[in-house]
């Protein structure tokens, strides 16, 4: 029985071999970032370009310092600001998007499927569409040059609310019932049970929300006048469409590609193992 | 403490033309382990969780302990329930799931401790308190379930079906198990189950609902003896009773028992209830257990079988091993008949089937209500 099971079809070999040069197209580009910033200026402008580095160097991080230092607002105001963004709009959505898909997952109540399918509406909008009411609600408020400006227009975050509905919605209704006759209140279920229960769909809502928001370059070109509110990403921006001409600059641009994708790779990695984690270990089959 | 009274609740679900729960009323006495039976869809565990304070209670009203609760939160109805499917926390782990509730009702550190250590070894689970559920066999997710429960030292537990997703044996195990619990701990129990055995063999009282209304409310040996309807006669026992439509007639002031294949005396204990019921004896149903009916072969040299007895023929022979029960073809209707399992019959053999006219019932074959049972007219 166990040899039968062991025991490799054709098909699995072709999937198996299918699936891994799928693997190794996808991550063709991360590979090219993380040499591309490595490279010496003749290898940047090599023709045929090449994948891999051959000299590596660290001179392309340099240029960039060197660069950052000359501009108006130092380089280290930028990525503050884009942490501080990034981590307060993280943390918020996952609150805000936790807790409102679990009364809707949860709780009957008045006017819930109007909400759910107004959520389910608000997904279909392109960003472009927003935009203009965005920007006036934005300026309504008195918000241009905050962090709030930054926090406020990614905190309704319908998809993560959406996936937590759907997800939150898995969790048999007889635990929380459990913890309710053990004497949980309506906040102590949602901490002790819903909240770690729901780890998995934080963490992929946390991936999706964080790239989101590390990349986004329009909070900070329409509703941040002052340089010194903008972010990390829109620097890098204006750097590369400032650049994109000059040949000198060629390096400094490969090395701030790097600077942005980074944390990307690193709280993906972070959360990914979270998701398999608790898939594994939660009991929840 | 734990006593409970329900006065005359119904549960109506939004949308349903039927209500779940129809006028339960009864009062439930504190220490005892009551039993909600009936099949699947009756409104056992709609009862059991309007009690626990999970469902809201459309009409009547609620008491624990002489206190009015329909409106008092599960957490402080002072009530533990067990679930079917267990509902262990997975992110806990044994420990912790039985502590929790003791954890947010305040009790100090090492009480906890204590109660849980001692919850633990009454129910023999003292070397799985690490682990995860999810680490747990179904047995072991039961014990645990149940360590929850007793641990909070509760005035009553509710149990919904927590053996069904038992193997027989653990089964076998586990009731005798709770049975001895509750008696131990003397708390009030109310338990739900579709299994009549289990019903049969746990409760002191035994509720029998069906479509949302209580068909009877008895101790089992009564509930076996003088179901109060067709319902109940059915349902209670296993095989079933046997029913044999007829008509009651009277005949030099005795009673007879009439349809097309038999004429049968009815003993005089039950002539006081046909004065009364004169209007079903007309249309009325006879049922009578495997276990008083008698099965014997025919003796040749007669021609005519004795009193009391008819004509029938086997139609297959279920052996269970203490007993056997054999089927029987009486006309269109297969009856069910216990005898020694040493007797066997042969497949299509002939017999003579009578029945233990004492023990018989006669219910009205409209309305389904005994004749034995008090009241007015059905
Ligand atoms: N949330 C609900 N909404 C609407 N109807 C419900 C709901 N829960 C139960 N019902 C209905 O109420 C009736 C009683 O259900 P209940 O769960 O109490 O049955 P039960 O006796 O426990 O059955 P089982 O033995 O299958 O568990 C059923 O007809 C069921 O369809
Ligand atoms: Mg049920």
């Amino acid at each position: 029985m166990i040899r039968r099971l062991r025991r490799v079809t054709p098909f699995q070999v072709i999937l198996v071999t299918v699936f891994t040069a799928l693997a190794a197209f996808m991550s063709l580009p991360i590979i090219f970032i993380l040499n591309h910033a490595f490279k010496p200026q003749n290898e940047l402008f090599l023709f045929p370009p090449r994948f891999l580095v051959q000299n590596p160097t660290l001179r392309n991080f340099e240029s960039l310092i060197l660069h950052a230092s000359n501009a108006t607002v130092p380089f280290t105001r930028y990525l503050f600001n884009s942490l501080i963004v990034a981590g307060l709009t993280l943390g918020t959505v996952i609150i805000v998007s936790t807790m409102a898909g679990y009364v809707l997952a949860k709780y009957q109540f008045h006017f819930k499927q109007l909400i759910l399918s107004l959520i389910t509406l608000s997904l279909m909008f392109a960003p472009e569409t927003v935009g203009i009411p965005r920007y006036l609600i934005i300026s309504g408020l008195g918000i241009n040059n905050t962090y709030f400006g930054h926090i406020l227009p990614a905190l309704a975050s319908p998809i993560a609310v959406f996936m937590l509905v759907g997800f939150i919605s898995q969790i048999p209704g007889e635990l929380l019932e459990a913890a309710k006759m053990d004497g949980a209140s309506h906040f102590g279920i949602f901490t002790k049970m819903v909240l770690p229960l729901s780890v998995p769909a934080i963490a992929t809502i946390s991936i999706f929300t964080f790239q989101g928001v590390w990349g986004d370059v329009e909070t900070s070109t329409l509703f941040m006048q002052e340089e010194t509110m903008r972010t990390l990403a829109f620097y890098v921006n204006s750097l590369l469409s400032g650049l994109q001409n000059s040949v000198s600059g060629q390096n400094v641009a490969a090395a701030a590609g790097l600077l942005m994708f980074l944390p990307n790779l690193i709280i993906f990695l972070l959360f990914q193992r979270r998701v398999l984690e608790t898939m594994v270990h939660s009991g929840i089959k | 403490m734990g006593s409970i009274t329900f006065s005359h609740v119904y549960k109506h679900y939004k949308g349903e033309s039927r209500p779940a729960v129809n006028d339960f009323h009864l009062s439930i006495e504190e220490g005892e382990f009551l039993v909600l039976v009936g099949p699947s869809g009756c409104g056992k565990s709609t009862t059991l969780r309007m009690l626990a304070g999970l469902e809201d209670i459309t009409e009547g009203d609620l008491y624990i302990d002489e206190k009015f609760v329909n409106y008092v939160s599960p957490k402080d109805r002072d009530i533990a329930m067990v679930f079917q499917n267990y509902a262990l926390y997975p992110n806990l782990t044994v420990f912790e799931n039985i502590a929790l509730g003791l954890k947010l009702r305040k009790t100090a550190k090492h009480d906890i401790e204590l109660r849980v250590n001692r919850v633990a070894k009454i129910l023999e689970i003292s070397h799985l308190l690490e682990r995860k559920p999810s680490q747990l066999s179904g047995g072991q997710k039961q014990r645990v379930a149940l360590g929850r429960a007793i641990a909070r030292e509760p005035q009553v537990f509710l149990m919904d079906e927590p053996l069904s997703n038992l193997d027989a044996k653990l089964r076998a195990q586990t009731r005798a198990e709770i049975i001895k619990l509750q008696s131990d701990l003397k708390r009030t129990m109310v338990y739900v189950t579709h299994d009549q055995v289990e019903a049969m063999t746990m409760g002191t009282r035994i509720v029998v609902m069906k479509d949302g209304v209580i068909q009877q409310v008895a101790p089992p040996r009564q509930l076996y003896d003088e179901p109060a309807n067709l319902f109940v006669a059915g349902f209670i026992g296993s095989p079933q009773m046997n029913f044999l439509e007829g008509s009651l007639v009277r005949e030099d002031g005795r009673y007879y028992f009439l349809n097309k294949r038999m004429k049968l005396l009815v003993p005089e204990r039950h002539y006081e209830h046909f004065a009364v019921k004169t209007a079903s004896l007309r249309n009325c149903v006879l049922g009578v257990r495997p276990e008083h009916v008698w099965l014997k072969r025919e003796n040749e040299e007669k021609d005519e079988p004795e009193d009391g007895f008819v004509r029938c023929v086997v139609e297959m022979t279920e052996v269970t091993g203490a007993d056997s029960y054999v089927y029987v073809k009486l006309g269109e209707k297969t009856v069910i008949g216990r005898t020694e399992p040493e007797t066997m019959y042969e497949k299509e053999e002939k017999l003579l089937i009578g029945f233990n006219m004492n023990k018989v019932h006669f219910f009205d074959e409209q309305s389904g209500v005994s004749l034995a049972a008090g009241g007015e007219e059905g």
